[in-house]
């Protein structure tokens, strides 16, 4: 009958004003992130090995890892640092990671007020012996 | 308590200012402006608040939030846009024919402020009680016509005249059906008077004596305030704006307040002509008469709002061959139908 279709869009209407909104406050509320969510990333400096691997799967060269080696002649992290302007947030350097030293979190907030900042420092000695086979890979 | 809380307040003013020995000249002149004062706070705050309770609804409609910034729940963002407005500049175009230019404003606000007159607003809560009511809700109210050709026609923009042509055509062919509908109405009651038609509703309220006339009125009333499923006059989408095209400020928001307050007539006149007015339901006295009347009012704004945010903007000739081709038949026919049934029952009767 003509005019049905009048009365059929009027109770969708009235069926979604009940509807929960699906807006999200986004500043006083945040969404809840599924646990793989390529956010910025934690390094976990006890893992790391400093294989070098992440720096090498990057494919925008963001990467900069530091290394010494100690008095056993074993590789050990000295610096690590992201320049956060060219992550492209693929996760290869997380999938190349083989001790799971480098992983994603979940934050997104990831503007800064000065382009310094942009740059992410994950670990740093503080005092990088200048002795010997002091190297950078 | 509630009930008189109006009247008996007017009541007391008169009686002191009697017995302070003021001129009986200065007391109605006084009483008369404040009965003035009333309707235009009670036309601002409600025009204030529709605006709002409009976007929160369509927000609701599409699960949004709406506005919720300005105040609690966003309940002050029409004062908010209001305050932008008036800091605006109020630009006047190269060309404009600057004097209807600049009095379309002006006067679009009179009319639905002038319509406030003759409406029933509680029990013995009437500005002025006119013996032609119907007739001059009807008068006024196409007058309105004439300012937005004003606006259209000295914009000197094509959008504007566009809509001003639109908004001819749709008064002249929505009139009719509109006018008819109350005719059903005022055979009925027996009287144009506002005041006796809400009396004649006391035991049956005219949607149920007249649902055929009610259906044609919502509609065409909301044609006649130019409500979304036919608001060809604005049509963002095809002329920019209609007849506001070109005004900015304190003029554009003048025109907004107007449109809702229209709306808000509309919505008062469907409550009047057949919801029963300020008459109680089911003989729950317990709510005084006006506020019965501002809960029927905002029941109709609601049902006009979810209409508008369910149905889409038609064309020009669909509204039009919908008014000349389906609702003026319907209610000539409407007309015919309630003559006859009058007649009947008052044999049977007699």
């Amino acid at each position: 009958m003509n005019g049905m279709g009048l009365l059929k869009g009027l109770a969708i209407t009235f069926k979604e004003l009940w509807k929960k909104p699906v807006t999200l406050e986004y500043p006083e509320k945040k969404e809840k992130l599924p646990p793989r969510f390529h956010g910025s990333f934690t390094l976990y400096s006890e893992k790391c090995i400093a294989c070098g691997l992440c720096q090498q799967a990057c494919p925008n060269k963001v990467i900069k890892v530091g290394s010494i080696k100690d008095e056993n002649n074993k590789r050990k992290l000295a610096s690590y640092e992201m320049e956060m302007k060219y992550c492209l947030f693929c996760g290869l350097c997380v999938e190349a990671c083989p001790t799971n030293a480098l992983v994603f979190n979940q934050e997104y907030e990831l503007a800064k007020y000065n382009v310094e900042d942009i740059k992410l420092t994950l670990f740093k000695k503080e005092q990088i012996t200048t002795g010997e086979g002091s190297e950078n890979v | 308590m509630g009930e008189n809380l109006f009247v008996g307040m007017a009541k007391g003013l008169r009686t002191w200012l009697e017995s302070n020995h003021f001129l009986p000249i200065v007391t109605d002149v006084f009483l008369m402006l404040l009965a003035v004062v009333g309707v235009l706070g009670f036309l601002f705050l409600n025009a204030l608040f529709l605006i709002y309770y409009d976007r929160k609804f369509g927000a609701w409609v599409q699960a949004r939030l709406g506005p919720n910034r300005v105040g609690p729940r966003g309940i002050f963002q029409t004062v908010a846009d209001t305050l932008k407005l008036f800091a605006k500049e109020i630009f006047i175009p190269n060309n404009v024919d600057r004097w209807p230019y600049l009095l379309a404003p002006v006067l679009i606000f009179t009319i639905p402020v002038m319509l406030f007159l003759v409406i029933p607003f509680g029990k013995g809560m009437v500005p002025y009680d006119l013996n032609l009511g119907v007739l001059y809700l009807v008068a006024v109210t196409s007058v309105e016509t004439i300012v937005l050709w004003m606006a259209g026609w000295s914009s000197n923009n094509k959008y504007s005249l566009l809509g001003a042509m639109r908004s001819v055509a749709q008064m002249l062919s929505y009139e009719m059906p509109v006018i008819f509908a109350m005719l059903s109405v005022v055979m009925m009651a027996g009287s144009m008077k506002l005041s006796d038609i809400v009396a004649a509703q006391q035991k049956v309220w005219f949607i149920f004596l007249q649902p055929v006339g009610f259906l044609i009125y919502f509609i065409a009333v909301n044609a006649e305030f130019k409500r979304t499923p036919f608001d060809l006059v604005e049509g963002e989408s095809e002329i920019i704006s209609g007849p506001y095209t070109e005004y900015s400020g304190m003029n554009f928001a003048l025109f907004f307040l107007a449109e809702y307050t229209n709306f808000m007539i509309g919505a008062i006149m469907v409550t009047t002509l057949f919801l029963g007015g300020w008459n109680a339901p089911f003989g729950w006295t317990f709510i005084p008469s006006w506020l019965w009347f501002i809960i029927k009012m905002y029941f109709v704004i609601t049902l006009y709002m979810w209409t508008r945010w369910t149905f889409l903007r038609i064309r020009i000739d669909q509204m039009l061959n919908f008014a000349w081709k389906f609702l003026l038949p319907v209610s000539l026919v409407n007309i015919f139908v309630t003559g006859v049934g009058l007649y009947l029952y008052r044999m049977i009767r007699w």
